[in-house]
Parts: C-alpha cells; structure tokens; sequence
C-alpha cells in the first residue's frame, strides 16, 4: 500500500491525460467505431509522455525547476507568452469541460440535470485546491480514478474472441465504413490526448510541491513509469470494452450513458456504481490538475510564489488566477455547451500547441546549468527526438484535418 | 557576487526565476540593468524585475499592455550585490517584500476568504 501511495502523482496526472471527460468519450467512441485499430497510437502515446514526464521530473527533482519556469527560460519572454496563451486556453477549455464532466456523473448517479450540479461541482474543486493538502488529494483522485479499471473487468466477463481484437489492433487501417482523414484525425485525438501538456505542468509542479530531491529520483522514475502505462491501461479498457459491446451495433458513443453500457451489461448495477465513482473521480481529477496547471503555467510565467505548499496568503496572485479560472468555466458552462465537445476540440487543439512546450524540455534535460551529472543520456535524447519528430508531424497536421474531417465526423 | 567565473547574460540570467534565502519566489529576472564601469565598457548593476521591465522585451501589444499595467510604479530593482547564486534560480541573500501587485491581492481578496492563512489541512 505504501508503495502504491508514493505513485499517486503519476497515476492522478495520468488519469488527467488518458481518462478524462473528453478521453472517456473519445476512447469509447474510438472503439465503438474503429475497434481496436486505433490501439497502436495510445501504445505510442504512453512512451511519449513517459521519456518527456521523466525529463521534466528529474529537472524538477534536481534544481526544483517546474515545466513553465524552463518555457519562459529557454523561449524567451515573447515565445513564452505566445505557449502561455495556448497551453493555458487549452488547459481552461479542459477544466471546463471536466467541472461539466463531474456534473454529468452525478446527473448519472442523480438523474438530477447537470447544470444544477455545475456550481456545486465547482465549488467543490475550488474547496479541495484551496485546503486540501497536495499528497492527500492526489492520493484521493488517483486511487479511486482506479475504480475505472471495472471496464477491464467487464472486458473479461464478456468473454470475447480474443482473436479477433488482436486482429482489429494489429491492423492499424480503417475499416470499410470509415476513411484515413477520420482514422488520422482521431489518431491526433488520441495522441494529443495522451502527451496533453498540462500533464508535464502538472507532474513537474507536484514534484515541486512535494519537495521532491536528488534523492527521490527513484520514486519520480516509479511515478512515470507505472503511473503512466496504467492511465494508458484504462484508455485501452475503455476502446476494447466498447469495441466489443458497441461496435457491432454500429452504435457511435457520444454520451456517458452510452460508454457505460458494455459494464452495466456485464457486470451489473455492482459495476455501475464502481464506474461511476470510477468516472467521478477521473474528471473530478483531472478538474484539479486542470484548475491547478492554470494558476502554475500563469504564475510560473511572471514569477509569482505559486503552490499548495505554502499558505494561500503567501500566494496570493496564484490563487486568485485559479479563483478566477473556475468561475469563467463555469459561466461558460452555463450557456448549456456540450462539455464533451469542448474538450474534443481542446485535444486536438493541443495537439497544435505540443511542439512548444516539448522542445524546452528537451533543450533543458541536456543542460548542466540545470541538471549537473544527470542530463540525458543518449537513449533519452534518441527517443526524445524522434518523440519531437511525431509530436511535430501531429501539430502541423491537427487543425487540418479537424476542418477537413469536421471533427471527425 | 564574487568569483571570477563569466556569465553570459542572456543565456545564464535572463527571464530565471529569482528566489529568497527561503526559497520563496521573488520574481523573474524581466531585464538586467547596466551601468558604465568608467573604462568604456559596462557592468551588470541590478536585474530588473516586474510588468514593465518584462512589458518592454515582449513588444507589441501584449508588451504595451504589460508595461500599462505597471502603472506609475518602477521595476523593481535588485543591486547585483544582494546575488549570492547564480544557478538554474537566482538566489538572493536578503528577503524582500512582496510586490505591490501581490500585497493588494491579498489584502484585498485572498486574506477575506476564509482558511487563507492556515496550511492546508489533511
């Protein structure tokens, strides 16, 4: 147990990236329409995030420097701003989406409609980042976010023909129905979702905020390198859960109600109410990472003391960004806009802005200035680069391909 | 500052975070402030540190922006004498006040809301 505890870091910042509200849907929409052809690119999508999450924690751990304060250094303060605006206008799309998504759960649960449970939802998120300590939270979300592992369950129950997913996701092409723009566009989808860069603002500044060391470098690598593959995990749970129950109906996933189907038919109302809290937790999460990386991407920028580490008071500016954050997203919810589609264009959107944020990290986990004996080695560098190179070819293709599919529909 | 080791301006103190004796965060270095040494050539007196400093690199209309909100106020200017470490933070040797900005938000919101100034709790 206590080692599962040490690890939560990485399994909440990964819930963030692979399972929350926009990625619940995507991945069952994903396999209720493609299989398990689209498989391969969250298998990518999971190296990716590990070699950079790595780099950006071992800076952190060494000289305490978070993902933004390497941003502004090495972009300078006019590249700086321009990743600011659009880390930070994806990231606010997000957390808007999952204040939404926490709703949409427990209007599930309710059968109460979710916009009357959007101001408590926020109110909620912004409580839990006002008091509540770092550890304690994360320790809260991760494991309960775990709950979503019922899909895998229910994947298992429903005994499928093994032969034939291993068919579906070792033949990365569309099927007859649909074509290569929507097969590459949710590929981006996908790979966007899965290298999302709040992640690296969040797990960087988490190992900050708890003051992770020369020593912890053991633990940071343990956060990676499990915490991710098990977020990658449940992604991969929900396409085969989907895949198997929905595809052959030629239902298209487009609501919580539907992507829960394969496990309220296998298992039950037991497994409901375990992918509920399972679902809960994941957006409820990922509303914290999301609402967190706001105030940390804005702050780290100008300089500001940010963090959960120190009393509210002493960081003021910090604080009130995050304040101010929540309450936007929830008058924009408030227009009634679909919270799913928000972060399906925010994804993809992402997608867009990777580049920018993934080059510093690069640049800096080769500086002695920053790291001393450990910098890359060339293994790191290798992959690191031709990580750059997809993230790269995935940035300059997204929006094309978001008009030229319709959003992939 | 002592020590005879040459910084490059640009790529060793530009746009880093400056920290306090307590690790607290004090500001970005926005500019660095330099003076004549008398010979001809120039040092670097102090860094330079806040909207306007900052506002005056980035240009443009976000520039101007930055450099309006400032207001009246200087930058804030921290003599290179109270440096003690220049490594991937600037450390300072002496604490400083908050800046303006941040003592009027928090005497203004974040102190009024109740549990602001407790450590978060389990």
């Amino acid at each position: 147990m206590k080692r599962l505890l040490a690890i939560t870091l990485g399994i909440l910042t990964a819930i963030g990236g692979f399972v929350d509200i926009g990625d619940l849907v995507a991945n069952g929409l994903v396999g209720a329409r493609f299989g398990l052809s689209l498989a391969w690119v969250v298998i990518v999508g999971i190296g990716g995030i590990c070699v950079y999450a790595e780099m950006c924690g071992r800076v952190a751990a060494i000289s305490g420097r978070p993902v933004f304060d390497i941003v502004r250094e090495r972009l300078g303060p006019r590249w700086g701003v321009t990743n600011l605006l659009a880390s930070f206008l994806i990231t606010f799309l997000t957390l808007t989406a999952e204040i939404g998504g926490v709703a949409l759960a427990l209007e599930l649960a309710s059968s109460v409609h979710y916009l009357l449970w959007v101001p408590l939802a926020a109110f909620a998120v912004w409580v839990v980042i006002w008091r509540v300590r770092f550890k304690r939270m994360e320790e809260i979300f991760g494991l309960l976010g775990l709950c979503l592992l019922a899909f895998g369950v229910a994947v298992w129950q429903l005994g499928p023909d093994w032969g034939a997913l291993w068919t579906q996701a070792t033949h990365p092409a569309p099927d007859g129905s649909e074509g290569w723009p929507t097969y590459a566009f949710w590929g981006i989808a996908l790979f966007g979702a899965a290298m999302t860069p709040y992640e690296v603002f969040f797990f960087s500044s988490g190992g900050v905020e708890e003051h992770w060391s020369r020593r912890d470098l053991g633990t940071m690598r343990a956060n990676v390198f499990i915490g991710f593959p098990l977020g990658g995990l449940l992604s991969l749970c929900i396409m085969a859960a989907t895949a198997i129950v929905l595809l052959p109906r030629g239902v298209e996933v487009e609501t919580l109600d539907q992507l829960v189907t394969p496990v309220t038919e296998s298992l039950g109302k037991v497994g409901l109410a375990v992918v509920l809290i399972g679902i809960f937790a994941a957006t409820f999460g990922a509303a914290l990472e999301t609402g967190l990386s706001c105030g940390y991407t804005v702050a780290q920028y100008f300089g500001w003391q940010w963090g959960k580490y120190v009393r509210p008071r002493e960081a003021s500016r910090f604080h009130v960004t995050v304040l101010l954050t929540i309450l936007t997203g929830v008058l924009i919810l408030c227009t009634t806009v679909d919270p799913v589609l928000v972060t399906e264009y925010s994804i993809v959107l992402s997608a867009a802005a990777l580049p920018l944020t993934y080059l510093p990290i690069l640049v800096v986990a080769n500086d002695p200035d920053y790291l001393g004996e450990h910098t890359n080695g060339r293994f790191a560098n290798t992959v690191g680069t031709v990580y750059l190179g997809i993230v790269l070819v995935a940035s300059l293709a997204a929006i094309p391909l978001m008009i030229v599919t319709g959003a992939g529909g | 500052m002592s020590g005879g080791r040459a910084y490059d301006a640009h790529l060793h103190l530009l746009d880093r975070q400056i920290i306090d004796p307590d690790g607290r965060m004090v500001g970005k270095v926005d500019d660095v402030e330099l003076a004549p040494d008398g010979e001809g050539g120039l040092y670097l007196a102090a860094l330079l540190v806040g909207p306007a400093a900052l506002g005056r690199r980035v240009g443009g209309r976000f520039g101007r922006l930055l450099v309006r909100l400032q207001g009246r106020g200087e930058p804030v200017r921290i003599p290179l004498e109270e440096v003690t470490e220049i490594g991937s933070a600037v450390r300072l040797g002496t604490r400083r006040p908050p800046p303006g900005s941040e003592h009027w938000i928090r005497d203004h919101v974040v102190a009024r809301i109740p549990g602001a100034s407790v450590e978060s709790d389990e």
